[in-house]
């Protein structure tokens, strides 16, 4: 491990080696690889960064929450004297699993959701201020023509994937018009009763940073059971929305990808959780205590496969795209 | 929303699609691959296959075989006889082939220039950064430059001999540089000295300092350090260079003076691919915004943007000869197989002597490069883009819509982030260009109202374009064919129909439309374009410190470089066909048929309407006669095979 670590260094190279920053692997205890691969990505998320150790800086001794145990993680990888090397979030994962055993709901992004969660009061946190954004879902009774929009928040978006598509089409799709009919039709107010209706669900708010979910766990009937959609799926360094309502406030908010969390294996009880994050312009990728630096173009193996022969793949299972106006 | 885990099964690969001009089919017989298919397994990662022709000038072969076609895949190089539609080729039998150790051919590219019954020079770029210069024919040709990696280490992206050059090539590497290399100067033993010789916003360019003239003559530094140039196209007149990279800039050169002259910013992502018009006037590109991006090289703006692929597109080309045609139902859209036209007629711009075809037949119009536009009415392009979405898109661009202005949308915040003026704050000045502006959208008004009053007789229309086409189709030059094409046949209602601007504000394309017949909203663009080109102008030369407008994409956006998704017509194709179950690699447009090629290695030519080959239609299409009148029973006697 050491030769890996002085290894990354030399990649970087000294005078290369961004000042302030810090590479430092996270210790596996025993699958706990889902959670240090998405605490590497908010990590490099850089305004969730500064918004947690500011929150550190500003909470001294307060009742121990996720957000504590995760803003001394962060308060920690930051202050290291070295610049590269492994760390045990011993703590964090601790109160990871007491919560989860607590509240016994189980998700890959439980690291995420549990952090925002635990330290937001019901008024509006940093945390909605960085991924928080508004999805308008409008729909059109079919039978008086009446258009009803609502908005809800959203944290991030959960797109389904289709096999040879880029991320921009599955967002696409994500807002396709679905048509409300027979058991699933819609209560129109203007006519009070059920109806069929055409809904489509568009962006109104972009957040500051996009997280975007894709479906790659999915249910067969046939199999009874969640299989991996390895389906490739391009994304780009860069992107924009085209599936903003007609009423967003700016639909032209140009994105940089920041972090890719990546799923590897077979199935969704097996395999691995890694995460490339881009740093300071160049791309490291996150094996647990491992950190190597990676060309760019080695992205592309985090695709998916054109084949749909079940087997092994590494795929891009979470993408962190930030705003290019937030900083 | 349901996901298919088979990710769309074989049983939609489409063999055949019809559009308005007839119905195009896989000639199965003309499909090329690697001799042996067994371990055709991994293409993942591997180099896109890419495919090269060339026709070789004899005029003692009457029989038109002329035509030598090359590709990569894997490790592995091929040449071979290329009959198009006609005949197939024994695979076991290549004209040349390669294996390759330690490295992939990327890109590659005949000399037409050059090329002689018995010889066709063939440059290869390899993955590693060499270049190596072979032929096919000769055989005893071998020649190696940047052999040792002294020059550029990093991956060839794209390689292309100077339009009419014997021995002047240009090489592009993922490094973001661009180097001109003689094939008879030597590489030299030491890395290259370079001292700088030109410079401008977002590029550099060099000579090598050395006592004795070696290779590379000239290198350009584009884009920022170490952004990937994905490929170059020179103008049809060979004056102007386009190059995408990237960082998702389309950069115009003039070639000779080396002057950046123009440059466009994708909607978001790189730029992965590049061509002219026919014409020279409009460059399209492709990206990973799933666009197909058209830019005029007049107006120096990006003009309108082509939605239709589900995926990033990898190569986009125009097609010389589908240039324009008569539809007279305005329920046929083309897009399904299932419909036959009812006034489908063909149309081909068959030349007599097959050899000024090809690549040299287009290279044959270059009087009308860079020369101001004289076409009065709408000419009609045909584009086709392939994506790796593993579909190819045809796209029918007129110029109606390629000349609205950029509609700025009200909209609270469009203000805000561009301190450049768009389009409606310049008052027109510029008489001449007025003038022509007006004439066109005068003459683009009578012609629609005829045709309205068209609308309703079918079979008369379809009658007149009929000898519209005849009579377009025997004028020989690409320009005065362009030139001829008039409006006439084209009924307002169905041009909405095929070339539907998807704008997203409901309503904002009826205001599209009103503001495309002002003539003077075209020239304040025109004026609008030329301040920001001095605008960059002005940074010309500057210190790379010096923030330029280039830098920040949010000060792009809103701008001739980058106008919003709602400021420009977005145009919808015309076809989208699933081709291959592996991405698209490749197309190119020939007179009887087009090429595709797909990452696991397999070339497919697709024959156009009227030049498909049975069985029993071998001996007949070999002398191919004009087929104005023939093709139906083609078509039905095909589709009824297909039912």
């Amino acid at each position: 491990m050491g030769a890996n670590i002085s290894q990354l260094e030399r990649d970087i190279g000294s005078d290369q080696f961004p000042p302030n920053e810090h590479y430092f692997g996270l210790v596996n205890f025993g699958n706990t690889c889902y959670s240090n691969s998405v605490l590497q990505a908010l990590y490099f998320c850089r305004p969730f960064r500064e918004k947690v150790l500011e929150y550190k800086a500003r909470n001294k001794r307060t009742k121990e929450t996720l957000l504590t145990c995760l803003a001394d993680l962060f308060y920690s990888i930051a202050t290291q004297k070295k610049k590269v090397g492994s760390i045990a979030p011993k703590k964090f994962i601790a109160r990871l699993r007491k919560e989860k055993a607590e509240r016994s709901q189980s998700k890959p992004t439980g690291g995420k959701c549990g952090a925002g969660d635990a330290g937001s009061p019901p008024e509006p946190t940093w945390v909605h201020e960085i991924f928080q954004g508004i999805l308008t879902s409008e729909t059109r009774c079919l039978n008086c023509e009446t258009v009803s929009s609502k908005d809800e928040d959203f944290f991030d978006l959960q797109v389904d994937v289709d096999q040879n598509t880029s991320i921009t089409h599955c967002l696409r799709c994500f807002s396709n018009t679905e048509t409300l009919c027979s058991d699933n039709k819609f209560k129109c107010d203007h006519c009070s009763s059920y109806q069929e209706a055409q809904k489509r669900m568009r962006v109104k708010k972009l957040p500051m940073i996009l997280a975007l979910h894709l479906k790659r766990f999915k249910y067969v009937e046939q199999y009874n059971r969640h299989i991996k959609v390895s389906h490739r799926v391009v994304f780009p360094l860069e992107l924009r929305l085209f599936n903003t309502s007609d009423d967003a406030v700016n639909p032209d908010r140009l994105y940089d990808l920041v972090a890719v969390v990546i799923h590897c294996g077979s199935g969704p009880n097996r395999g691995h959780y890694i995460s490339i994050v881009k740093s300071h312009g160049f791309w490291l990728l996150f094996d647990d205590d491992m950190v190597d630096k990676i060309d760019a173009s080695t992205i592309e193996d985090f695709y998916g496969l054109t084949s749909d022969i079940q087997k092994s793949s590494e795929t891009g299972y979470i993408l962190f795209y930030q705003s290019i106006d937030c900083n | 929303m349901a996901v298919q885990l088979d990710g769309g099964g074989k049983e939609d690969l489409k063999t055949q699609f019809v559009t308005r001009e007839g119905t195009y089919k896989l000639m199965t017989l003309s499909e090329y691959s690697r001799p042996n298919r067994v371990g055709y397994t991994n293409s993942q990662g591997s180099a896109s296959v890419r495919v090269s022709f060339v026709t070789l000038p004899d005029p003692t072969d009457p029989t038109g075989l002329g035509d030598r076609m090359c590709f990569n895949f894997g490790k592995e190089l091929y040449v071979y006889v290329y009959r198009g539609v006609k005949k197939a080729v024994d695979l076991n039998k290549p004209v040349d082939k390669k294996l390759y150790k330690g490295t992939n051919p990327t890109c590659h590219n005949f000399n037409q220039t050059t090329a002689t019954a018995d010889s066709a020079p063939l440059l290869v770029g390899f993955s590693t950064g060499q270049i190596q210069l072979i032929d096919p024919i000769k055989k005893e040709l071998s020649k190696l430059y940047n052999e040792d990696r002294l020059i550029d280490k990093s991956k060839v992206t794209c390689i292309k001999w100077v339009p009419g050059s014997n021995n002047l090539f240009l090489v592009s590497h993922s490094s973001g540089q661009l180097y001109l290399y003689n094939e008879e100067l030597l590489c030299g033993t030491t890395a290259p000295h370079y001292q700088s010789f030109k410079s401008g916003d977002g590029y550099a360019i060099y000579t090598c300092k050395t006592k004795s003239t070696r290779n590379p003559l000239y290198r350009w530094v584009i884009g920022a350090e170490g952004c990937c140039i994905n490929e170059f196209a020179f103008s049809p007149c060979g004056s102007n260079l386009a190059v995408v990279s990237q960082d998702g800039f389309l950069r115009v050169f003039q070639y000779n003076t080396m002057e950046l002259v123009g440059s466009a910013r994708s909607y978001f992502g790189g730029f992965l691919c590049v061509c002219w018009s026919p014409d020279g006037r409009y460059v399209v590109v492709g990206g990973e915004d799933d666009l197909v991006t058209i830019w005029s090289f007049h107006e120096k703006r990006v003009v309108a943007r082509g939605q239709g692929h589900h995926s990033w597109v990898s190569v986009v080309a125009f097609d010389p000869y589908t240039t324009s045609y008569g539809d007279h139902d305005p329920d046929f859209s083309g897009s399904d197989d299932e419909t036959l036209p009812h006034n489908n007629h063909n149309h081909y711009h068959e030349k007599a002597n097959r050899l000024s075809t090809t690549s040299q037949g287009i290279h044959s119009n270059r009087n009308s490069c860079g020369s101001e536009l004289r076409v009065s009415g709408g000419t009609c392009y045909r584009l086709g883009s392939v994506s790796q979405d593993t579909q190819l898109c045809l796209w029918d661009i007129t110029e109606d819509v390629l000349r609205q202005p950029m509609c700025a949308k009200q909209r609270p915040s469009a203000a805000g982030s561009s301190t450049l003026p768009t389009s409606g704050t310049v008052n027109s000045g510029n008489g001449s260009t007025t003038n022509h502006h007006l004439n066109n959208s005068k003459h683009n008004n009578l012609n629609n109202i005829n045709c309205k009053e068209n609308a309703s007789g079918n079979n008369d229309s379809s009658n007149n374009s009929m000898s519209t086409n005849t009579a377009v189709s025997t004028v020989n030059s690409l320009t005065q064919r362009l030139a001829g094409l008039g409006f006439g046949e084209r009924k307002g209602d169905n041009h909405k129909r095929n070339f539907s601007l998807t704008m997203r504000g409901s309503g904002a394309s009826n205001s599209t439309i009103i503001q495309n017949s002002s003539g003077d909203k075209a020239t304040t663009n025109l004026n609008t374009s030329s301040n920001l080109n001095s605008v960059s102008g002005s940074l010309v030369g500057a210190n790379k410190k010096v923030s330029s407008v280039m830098d920040d994409p949010m000060r792009l956006i809103g701008t001739a470089w980058c106008p919003r998704f709602d400021e420009c017509p977005v145009l919808e194709p015309l076809v989208c066909k699933k081709l291959a179950h592996e991405r698209l690699t490749e197309l190119v447009f020939r007179e009887d048929c087009f090429v595709t090629a797909c990452q696991d290695g397999y070339v497919y030519t697709w024959a156009r309407p009227g030049h498909m080959v049975g069985p029993l239609t071998i001996s007949s299409t070999l002398h191919r006669p004009h087929h104005h009148s023939n093709p139906y029973t083609n078509i039905n006697s095909l589709r009824s095979n297909d039912l």
